[in-house]
């Protein structure tokens, strides 16, 4: 429950002032612990600032130190010196005001013509090369600003005002020291600020040169005991101390009247403390080191970046009741299911709200000494109190509505499943736990297409949901059942892929005939008690097996390579079923998902899958390697293929040579030549494809496998059988590695495509060496570009996700994005969810 | 199961910049890095996949392969003659391209040009208008004309570099046909109509070419179209393009995605990028911004200014640990005091 509500939080500058009024203890001993390993007072690590070691008590709010969150304290500077973060700003103040009155150097009249702009004067680092109106304008004003001679207002004479990064200033050629850039500052006043539109309330410039250093607490920077007992402190007290010896040293030298020169250097020392302090990684700055030679990580770097403190630590929030393990693939599991290991169901809990009506229920959950029972025990007063054979009677009595029991995961208890990368909303979904021995948590192999998940060696999560909320929310919005049609393009999310296809195939395929025994066993298998109607022969056919999972008044039609499918009344006349009825192509289950709904659609993948695995056990199916014998008739085609794609290649090699070959658009006439080898020789695969496509049928498993789409193609077919053809390098061939030849012992600026990575031969024939050196370039290239785009995708969804996260559809189904701005006045133009595009009928 | 009309509407609160980024990221995590067709040789290079939907996104303004589609007007959309007509217009004819030979002399700091007559009459052009072209667009050259034959002699000041680039400058100016556009060809859609395909885009320039379908002017160049057409066309440009990149590399997204990402980009009546300089730097929190990209600056320049978080976004809510403001996180219960007080009184 929130106490308060944050409603909102104002970003300011703090003034020397307000630093005092922060801070507990002025440090003024620039160590931190004594010999006697005791914190110094007035040192770094004050007792005043909070405490960090166990046992030891805060001086300022006497908490210890698990209570204690730490306090500020503060260094006063004996010399001002410039806040690194701001110099820009303050180049662009001093830029602004006249070095004698102070006020903007702009009259009257100017000031109105860039007031629009004014703002993005301190806000730009880099002014576009744009014609855009206010970006103009802007560079108008910087300009206007760096020429004005005279100050309009008091007339004095405008000096050349130099800045070099990342603290020095300069007034023609003499240095600006930071207490008279303070001064200046100082001067310029709340009304011209608020013409740039800096709330002089809020940031005075002259904060932004700082006199007072606020000291973060220990906490913030805690040191570490090592082993050896040897301290080690954070890198922060580190550059603390540091700029606490040279302000030491430079108030001594002050006092002593040192010569100026002395002093000075001293002075800018301090503001190199200082700046590396605020960010190590200023720019024309030498990075501050730590002994061992490694960058110190000073405040900017804390926060920056992917493990920096925002993205880190507060976008990247940590959970409990969570549970991770190897996922494995159970036919008999649906896909809105989850097989539980016993021992996650016993260690993660869920809560249970005693009121006046379970009272009962939750008496006997309490007094089980095993599975399923209460691990944890909430007391009225929210104290926690761990359920054991000692006290459970005891708790027993004190059961009362308004307690909360921790009891443990039980079967149809939902939970959250996820697997990482999470890269769209169906990578977590909440799935009906079924508690099963064994340590893997189990999933049908059907549900893995939206989890992107396997079976060789894949973990995924769980968590389980602690509030209603959530619990309503996982019910109603994220069960895999209910969000069957997916958000991106109303297809379905899971549907059966691979063995399931091949056994539905040849389920149903013609000729498909079992004995009644047969049947009976195959459809008990599935929980289905009933059996079709037999041919005269007393045999079932496969296609009536199939129909019995089907509602009696479905009606469905699909074309296919293998002959159109027809179902009318629930009975599959003719045709097959494969993957474009029932797989990733097909339109079949989301027609039943709109027709019979979520329950029934959800049992009909869980059943036709398992029936499907069922009829592979019972015909066999198999890859074996006399799949991929040749007879001589093939070889004879691969022959003809690559010598009619050399023929090809030696005409366009002529035409090129002879200056024939018109260049396409675009491209050079070198380039123009190249991608037409590149598509002959493509072309010669094609055939490979089409001559295997032609004469294989399905006494070949593969040839079977590729044509119903349950794994691979025929282009792998191909690869194996007939030839690889041509190897690419970066969408090219290769081409470098010597001069005009890809390896030493090649001709020189050689026309012949096999020295150019083109592959004759396939696996089966086995490739020669060179045939294999040029397939690994191929492959290489490939994998490097893989790991590649997975860098650069990642990016892209990170960019877009953060650019339209805060997108909404608000209740007249505008979308809306946080600041209220209107981003579409209907969704999508008409308002449709896309996940039901298809249903409504939008192509 | 005859189904509600209502069931298909789009639920009030759903977070649909996250479900058009996710649909949008997730195929392109599949998508190929290569950026050409090895196949499709007849058309004109095109960026395509993951670079091309990058470089929309970006809303970049120099594009790798930028590219229109001209087709003729009314009446003439079937005549191969009208198109050749048209095509000789627009395609950018350096001068390079229509001589027979040329010799440079560094010495004397002059060139000879031999121009091919063929290839002149080809493009409309004769040698005086041509070296007319290079009197208006060079200063320090002095061109001669003898026929066929023309000589450019080099007026500056004498290194060997200055006369160098010079010539190599002329021999590139664009002497006919529309700056920008540098490859033209003629194609036949699937209706018989002729198109012309080019390389480069130059929209203004083509509409004031006689000839060409004004209604049917296609060019994937965002700027161009925002520039000349608007910016409801730019949006419904980066649309189309956006799913037509995808739809290339054999994945479905809903248009209802791309449509919401082309407005994300460009309802400020700009077009802004998706990312740091775009839309993300745009956001007025603070925090937002923050926790996207350079954390640093945002946080030292919101000092300055004093500006305040109002926490509405998504990002920031989650930054301080309370409830996001989209999706189920809008919904909020209310309950007159009266009734809480008598539910209270009978809990009791």
């Amino acid at each position: 429950m929130q106490a308060e509500a944050i409603d909102h939080i104002r970003f300011t500058t703090i003034s020397p002032e307000m630093v005092k009024r922060m801070s507990v203890a002025k440090l003024i001993v620039p160590d931190t612990y004594n010999e006697d390993g005791y914190p110094i007072d007035g040192g770094l690590i004050d007792q005043r600032l909070g405490v960090i070691d166990p046992g030891l008590k805060c001086k300022t709010c006497g908490g210890r130190a698990k209570t204690c969150t730490g306090h500020f304290g503060h260094i006063e500077l004996v010399r001002p010196v410039l806040h690194p973060e701001f110099s820009k700003t303050i180049y662009l103040l001093l830029q602004s005001t006249c070095e004698s009155c102070h006020r903007i150097l702009l009259d009257e009249k100017q000031m109105e013509q860039f007031r629009p702009v004014v703002k993005n004067l301190i806000t730009t680092d880099v002014i576009m090369e744009d014609n855009i109106e206010t970006e103009g304008k802007l560079a108008m004003l910087t300009k206007k600003l760096k020429s004005v001679k005279k100050c309009p207002h008091c007339g004095a004479p405008q000096q050349k005002l130099k800045f070099e990064r990342p603290t020095f200033f300069y007034l023609n050629g003499n240095k600006l020291k930071p207490d008279e850039i303070r001064d200046w500052l100082s001067k310029i006043s709340d009304d011209d600020l608020a013409y740039l539109g800096i709330d002089g309330k809020a940031t005075r410039p002259e904060w932004l040169v700082l006199t007072m250093l606020l000291v973060p607490p220990v906490n913030v920077r805690p040191s570490i005991t090592l082993e050896t007992g040897e301290r080690s402190e954070d890198d922060l007290t580190h550059k603390l101390v540091e700029i606490m010896r040279i302000n030491q040293r430079l108030e001594q030298d002050i006092d002593a009247g040192a010569p100026q020169i002395i002093i000075d250097d001293l002075w800018e020392l301090l503001q190199y403390h200082v700046t590396t302090y605020f960010n190590n990684e200023t720019p024309g700055v030498p990075v501050a080191r730590h002994r061992s030679t490694r960058p110190l990580k000073t405040l900017a770097q804390r926060l920056k970046g992917k493990e920096g403190r925002l993205r880190y630590n507060l976008s990247g929030k940590r959970v409990n009741f969570s549970a991770r393990s190897v996922i494995s693939c159970d036919t008999h599991i649906g896909i809105n299911e989850i097989g539980l290991p016993r021992r996650l169901a016993e260690n993660l809990t869920v809560p249970f709200y005693v009121t006046k009506w379970n009272v009962e229920r939750g008496k006997s959950l309490l007094s089980s000494t095993e599975w399923p029972g209460v691990l944890n025990f909430i007391g009225r007063d929210g104290m926690r109190k761990r359920v054991t054979e000692l006290n459970r009677q005891e708790l027993l009595g004190a059961l009362e509505p308004g307690v909360v029991l921790e009891r443990q995961l039980m079967d149809g208890d939902l939970v959250l499943f996820n697997r990482q990368p999470t890269l769209h909303k169906f990578s977590i979904m909440a799935h009906t736990a079924r508690v099963l021995p064994g340590k893997t948590l189990r999933i049908n192999a059907s549900i893995t297409v939206p989890y992107n998940a396997d079976f060789d060696g894949d973990e995924m999560n769980i968590h389980v949901p602690q509030s209603l909320e959530a619990l309503a929310e996982a019910r109603y919005l994220m069960q895999p059942k209910d969000i069957l049609l997916s958000s991106r393009d109303g297809r379905t999310i899971s549907f059966l892929f691979e063995d399931q296809i091949a056994g539905i195939y040849l389920l149903t395929k013609d000729g498909t005939m079992l004995t009644k025994e047969e049947a009976c066993f195959m459809l008990a298998n599935i929980g289905v008690y009933d059996l079709p109607k037999p041919n005269k022969d007393g045999m079932y056919s496969g296609k009536a097996i199939f129909s019995m999972l089907l509602p009696k008044d479905f009606n469905y039609e699909n074309k296919s390579p293998k002959g159109k499918a027809v179902i009318k009344n629930g009975e599959l006349l003719e045709g097959v079923i494969d993957t474009r009825a029932v797989g990733d192509t097909g339109t079949m289950i989301s027609k039943l998902f709109i027709e019979y709904g979520p329950d029934f659609t959800s049992q009909f993948i869980l059943k036709a899958s398992a029936l499907a695995l069922r009829m592979d056990y019972q015909k066999g199916l198999t890859v074996s390697i006399r799949d991929y014998y040749n007879t001589p008739e093939m070889d004879r085609e691969r022959e003809s293929i690559n010598r009619e794609a050399e023929e090809r290649v030696r005409m366009l090699v002529g035409s090129y040579k002879q200056g024939k070959l018109e260049s396409l658009p675009g491209y050079t006439r070198r380039e123009t030549y190249e991608m037409l080898i590149i598509a002959e020789l493509a072309h010669a695969r094609e055939r490979a494809v089409s001559y295997l496509n032609k004469v294989l049928d399905e006494s070949n498993n593969a040839y079977l496998m590729a044509t119903i789409g349950a794994r691979g193609s025929l282009l792998n077919m191909a690869w194996i059988k007939m030839l690889l053809g041509q190897q690419q390098v970066r969408g090219k061939r290769p081409s470098r590695g010597y001069s005009g030849r890809v390896l030493p012992f090649f001709k020189r600026n050689s026309t012949d495509p096999i020295e150019r990575g083109f592959v004759e031969q396939g696996f089966m024939e086995g490739l020669t060496p060179l045939q294999m050196y040029m397939h690994a370039m191929g492959s290489r290239d490939s994998t490097m570009t893989k790991s590649l785009v997975t860098a650069v995708s990642g990016y892209l969804q990170r960019r877009l996700i953060n650019a339209l996260q805060d997108f909404y559809v608000d209740t007249n189904l505008s979308v809306k994005d946080a600041s209220g701005a209107l981003i579409q006045t209907i969704y999508g133009g008409d308002g449709i969810d896309p996940a039901m595009a298809v249903v409504a009928g939008k192509s | 199961m005859a189904k509600d009309k209502n069931e298909f509407k789009i639920a009030v609160g759903e977070p649909v910049g996250v479900v058009a980024a996710q649909s949008m990221g997730e195929p392109s995590t599949q998508m190929v890095l290569k950026s050409f067709h090895s196949a499709g040789m007849s058309s004109v290079v095109t960026t395509t996949g993951l670079p091309r939907i990058i470089e929309i996104i970006d809303a970049r303004k120099r594009l790798s392969f930028p590219t229109m589609h001209i087709y003729m007007e009314k009446g003439a959309e079937k005549s191969y003659e009208k198109a050749k007509a048209v095509k000789r217009k627009i395609e950018g004819v350096r001068l390079g391209a229509l001589l027979s030979s040329f010799q440079e002399n560094l010495r004397t700091a002059s060139m000879v040009l031999e121009f091919d007559r063929e290839k002149l009459s080809a493009n409309d052009l004769t040698t005086k208008a041509v070296l007319d072209r290079i009197r208006h667009s060079f200063e320090n050259v002095e061109v001669t004309n003898d026929g066929e034959r023309a000589t450019v002699k080099y007026k500056g000041k004498r290194d060997i570099k200055g006369v160098r680039m010079t010539f190599v400058r002329i021999r590139g100016l664009t002497v006919a046909g529309l700056e920008g556009i540098s490859k033209a060809v003629i194609q036949q859609d699937d209706n018989g109509n002729f198109y012309i395909m080019t390389a480069g885009s130059n929209v203004a320039g083509v509409i004031s070419i006689p000839g060409v379908n004004k209604d049917r002017i296609y060019s994937n160049d965002i700027f161009e179209i925002q520039s000349v057409y608007g910016i409801e066309a730019a949006r419904n440009l980066i649309a189309h393009e956006l799913a037509k990149t995808i739809g290339d590399e054999g994945f479905t997204v809903s248009f209802s995605h791309v449509a919401l990402i082309a407005d994300a980009m460009t309802y400020s009546g700009k077009i802004r990028s998706v990312g740091r300089h775009g839309i993300t730097g745009d956001k007025t929190s603070v925090f937002a911004r923050a926790a996207y990209e350079e954390t640093v600056k945002h946080f030292v320049n919101a000092s300055v200014f004093g500006e305040r978080d109002m926490l509405k976004g998504v990002a920031e809510n989650i930054l301080i640990g309370k409830q996001v403001n989209v999706g189920t996180g809008r919904i909020r219960l209310a309950i007159k005091k009266d009734d809480l007080r008598k539910i209270k009184a009978a809990s009791e």
